[in-house]
């Protein structure tokens, strides 16, 4: 009874298209929003903010840049984590040698820099397609990575191959970096950068552009013949996705772990964030949030049960669990809704929008 | 014969309409040879498509019929030959190149965006006339949001006109044949195009789904002035609905000509019923 | 002209040719870079380390091939097969049992997987697009890696199944101090070769390799014409395992056996990449480019671009073939229609 649409008309295209038609989406998600500023900062002591809050937004930047490659376009990468360390070294560089220039400048041209080298890897995708280009991606996974592993020039010639992140503030005496940082600046901070980031990311979904990718998903050739050009839509995927992988790449390691290698970028950190849009759901920007949730929230959940059940459990056997669970639920997932969690909350969506009747 | 009456409704429906104008030739292939490998999908063929008139291709299975409309809007391109569009010549023509200049298509197999939903296929098809930039969009302001909502109420139109008002957020994947190919109509018409090319629209379809597609098929012709080349199986839609016939067997042009002087052609006879060598 | 005599003619003629040129690109670099190292005794050496690891990557190569030939589902799960196969028979050699017996055990063991595999997610992801079933295969990729650690432990184990891994120099007459060459390898070759002169003829003349390739080309026309799909895939599924579980006998007993195999397996990807995804002799042929490829480069390049460039090289070498041959070396040129 609470769900329902009843009486509320459209008269013009404009509301129809708005991102939440609906009156009390527009309410729930405004309440949200109230709880994630206020709520959360207010709640949440400082573990919570730094291993769940925080890692879930840089994590949810990842999986959209992922998600509008892989989930709108079509095209499956496997190297994100490749990216990513781009995005952490770039802005690394950057940071270090412009000490002046304003911390979410940097960001966003390393998310910038990121978008060109995505460029450079995608341009095989105009001649292969499909697993084909998969494997492509993993050139430039293991590429990268190495190519930051060794060259001291990207760490400034640390010793140990770590870059820490300086000290930068996003507003005079609000540290988002560095040691001063506290976690609920750094919280707030991602919030805020995601969220808006999201919102552009929603907005090139709903127009011309997203609509080009989504062609190009689900059938190249009649796209190619209706006047989209391929290489051009592929491209802009490349660019964009990485442009935000980059940019979750420069947040995980300046606001997230504060000092990083370019190994924390890793093969698994590619099936990771694939796995988030899989079970978050393909081509839906929620879903890149609920895999994100999903993903971090999982690991804790469990190292904390089989501790509950077992405190004297080794960590690499939790951790072997870890895999094989993971596994499980990626495979449960792709029999039981292929379409993840975010088609899971427009099934019970539409079931509430009948309750308590049945039909 | 059958196919006579099936079609009766739709000839009906064109008797009374306004004198329609077919005016010069819009498009002209001229000697176009294709190959993959050894095999000849065409060899030397030509023929024109006027302004504003149904122009049907037949032929039996492998004639190259589809293989025509893909050199034609620059999905293959052949060895040999031109292509006229417009006055401009062309040695090859690009699919990107086709399309905006006013060539749109639909496919034997249906070839439509499955996970999008009828109203977004409709508005990729109008992708050429939108113009805003990445920034306008990225923002969804400005010229991209005028031109989302301006374009939206141009799809509602062919969208009503097609009578697929019901399905208009359901996701294409999910709809039954038939309707799926008035979506795909629907998707060429948003193109505004000066020539469409239909592969086989009525394939698969019942009588009642084929005197649809045939009333579609002459109201654009009809009220939106489009120039229509069409391949089809049915004998009875082709002779009733075309302006001329061109017949291709073998990947060579057979016959071309009225409706009529074809079905007359004893070459065209021999290629559909065969002949003792 | 018979034209498979005159591309094998080609093939033959081109390789010595491909090789000699290589050398003298590499010699040519030595002699301009002093940090460069060339003989072309060392030369050959490397160039036969690098075939002879190649061999090991066409092993890990072919199960890929397999299953995608029968199944069109791209197995990402392959290199953890590997793994698992190799940690389930090192484990039931430390339960006590000789290698032989361990070994049958094992194949029991890979058959039962490849049984699970297909009741529990393939079947219920028939007619699925592609994409899915390849990530359903990233899924067992990691519950097999976790599942083997778990049962077995995740400590580095020795497979010594008694091949002799001495060096041998041959050729001492040509060149100072002969050519080293790793015994070991020369077996894993001569099991690689026999291995795939096996699946060859299965697949090319038996009805049940008939049926294996209708059900790649299109599920439900298969299943139409009365070819039992949940059967086709428990004996491809298998003889992948079994092939898994040779290579992980390979690899075990050359690196030990530990996690890195199935990484190591992803090197098999590249290789896939060059054969074409459906080419037995591709994947061959491949694997031998792909090993003997990243040996001389990171011999004789690597210490250019400051060494270890063996991590990369590989798939780099395969994106740029790509660009040039979409379909591999051996694969089937698509002719798109619509």
């Amino acid at each position: 009874m609470l769900y329902r649409e009843a009486g509320q008309f459209k008269t013009s295209y404009a509301a129809d298209q708005a991102i939440f038609p609906i009156r009390q989406d527009q309410i729930a998600i405004g309440l949200m929003a109230a709880v994630a500023v206020l709520g959360v900062p207010a709640l949440a002591n400082e573990y919570f903010l730094e291993t769940i809050f925080v890692p879930f937004l840089v994590f949810a930047m990842a999986a959209l840049g992922l998600n509008i490659l892989t989930g709108y376009c079509g095209q499956l990468s496997l190297g994100t984590g490749g990216f990513m360390a781009c995005g952490a070294f770039f802005s690394y560089k950057l940071a270090t040698a412009f000490p002046e220039l304003h911390i979410v400048i940097v960001f966003l041209l390393a998310g910038l820099g990121t978008a060109g080298v995505g460029v450079l890897f995608g341009l095989p995708s105009l001649r292969i397609k499909g697993f084909y280009l998969a494997v492509a991606t993993l050139a430039a996974q293991f590429f990268l990575v190495w190519m930051f592993n060794k060259f001291g020039w990207w760490t400034n010639y640390s010793s140990s191959g770590v870059i820490s992140a300086p000290p930068r503030e996003v507003l005079p005496g609000l540290f988002i970096t560095g040691t001063e940082a506290g976690p609920v600046t750094k919280y707030l901070f991602l919030l805020v950068f995601v969220a808006l980031l999201a919102l552009v990311a929603k907005n090139l979904v709903r127009s011309r552009i997203g609509r080009t990718w989504m062609a190009i998903r689900d059938m190249d050739i009649a796209a190619e013949i209706i006047g989209i050009r391929p290489l051009w839509a592929k491209l802009s995927a490349f660019a964009v996705s990485s442009f935000y992988i980059g940019i979750a790449g420069a947040l995980w390691a300046f606001v997230y772990t504060g000092s990083v290698e370019a190994l924390a970028f890793e093969i698994n950190r590619s099936f990771q964030v694939l796995f988030m849009i899989i079970i978050g759901g393909l081509g839906s920007i929620l879903g890149s949030f609920l895999g994100a949730a999903f993903i971090v929230l999982l690991p804790i959940l469990l190292n904390n049960g089989m501790l509950a059940i077992d405190p004297t459990i080794s960590t690499a056997l939790v951790s072997h669990i870890e895999f094989m669970i993971f596994g499980a639920l990626i495979v449960f997932f792709l029999i039981v809704e292929p379409h993840g969690l975010a088609r899971l909350w427009q099934i019970a969506k539409e079931k509430l929008r009948l309750w308590p009747f049945p039909y | 014969m059958d196919a006579e009456t099936r079609t009766e409704a739709a000839v009906d429906a064109r008797r009374p309409g306004p004198a329609r104008a077919i005016g010069e030739v819009l498009l002209e292939v001229k000697d176009v040879t294709l190959r993959f490998g050894g095999v000849r999908a065409l060899s030397g063929v030509s023929f024109d498509i006027r302004r504003g008139e149904i122009r049907a291709i037949i032929g039996p299975n492998g004639a190259g019929k589809s293989s025509m409309l893909n050199v034609i809007n620059g999905f293959y391109q052949p060895q040999e030959g031109q292509i006229t569009f417009k006055g401009e010549v062309l040695q090859k023509m690009r699919p990107h190149f086709a399309a905006k200049n006013g060539i749109a298509r639909t496919f034997q197999n249906i070839a439509l965006f499955k996970g999008m939903s009828t109203l977004d296929n409709v508005m990729t098809g109008r992708m050429l006339k939108m113009h805003s930039t990445w920034f306008e969009q990225m923002l969804y302001m400005g010229r991209a949001k005028r031109e989302e909502i301006e374009h939206r109420r141009f799809c509602e139109e062919i969208i009503d006109f097609l009578e697929i008002q019901a399905h208009r957020h359901t996701p294409v994947g999910k709809l039954p044949y038939g309707l799926q190919k008035r979506v795909e109509l629907a998707r060429a018409l948003a193109a505004e195009p000066e020539i469409l090319l239909l592969d086989e629209p009525m394939a698969g379809m019942n009588v009642e789904e084929k005197e649809d597609m045939c009333r579609f098929i002459l109201d654009v012709n009809d009220e939106f002035g489009t120039t229509i080349a069409l391949i089809e199986h049915d004998m009875g839609v082709v002779m009733d609905i075309s302006d001329r016939v061109v017949v291709l067997d073998y990947g060579r042009k057979l016959a071309d000509g009225t409706p009529d002087a074809v079905r007359a052609n004893q070459d065209v006879i021999d290629a559909y019923l065969g002949v003792s060598h | 002209m018979n034209p498979l005599a005159v591309r094998a003619g080609v093939w033959l003629l081109s390789v010595p040719i491909l090789i000699a040129a290589l050398g003298f690109g590499f010699k040519g670099l030595a002699a301009v870079d002093s940090s460069l190292f060339f003989t072309w005794g060392y030369f050959l050496e490397v160039l036969i380390a690098g075939l002879l690891q190649g061999v090991m990557y066409s092993l890990v190569a072919l199960g890929f091939v397999l299953i995608f030939k029968a199944s069109g589902i791209f197995n990402f799960a392959q290199g953890s097969m590997v793994l698992f196969a190799a940690l389930t028979m090192v484990g039931f050699i430390e339960l006590g049992l000789h290698w032989t017996l361990s070994f049958v055990v094992t194949v029991g063991v890979m058959v039962l997987l490849a049984l699970a595999i297909e009741r529990v997610v393939l079947r219920p992801l028939v007619n699925q697009p592609h994409i899915i079933l390849f990530m359903a295969t990233i899924g067992i990729f990691y519950f097999l890696d976790g599942f083997g650690q778990t049962i077995w432990g995740s400590d580095i184990k020795v497979l010594d199944i008694g091949i002799s891994k001495d060096p041998m120099f041959v050729a001492q007459g040509v060149f100072e101090g002969g050519l080293l060459i790793n015994s070991f390898d020369l077996v894993a070759a001569l099991v690689g070769a026999v291995l795939v002169a096996g699946l060859a003829i299965f697949f090319q003349y038996t009805r049940v390799g008939r049926a294996l390739r209708a059900v790649a080309d299109d599920h439900q026309a298969a299943l139409s014409v009365g070819i039992p799909l949940k059967t086709i895939w428990a004996i491809v599924w298998s003889v992948a395992g079994i092939v898994a579980l040779v290579a992980g006998i390979m690899w075990g007993s050359k690196a030990g056996v530990q996690f890195s195999l199935a990484l190591i397996a992803l090197k098999a990807l590249p290789v896939l990449i060059l054969g074409g995804f459906t080419s037995i002799p591709g994947a061959i042929v491949g694997g031998l480019i792909i090993g003997a490829g990243e040996q001389l480069a990171e011999v004789f390049l690597g210490p250019l671009f400051g060494g270890a460039i063996q991590d990369w090289f590989a798939y780099m070498l395969a994106l740029v073939f790509l660009l040039f041959r979409p379909q591999g070396l051996f694969g089937e040129v698509i002719i798109e229609r619509i």
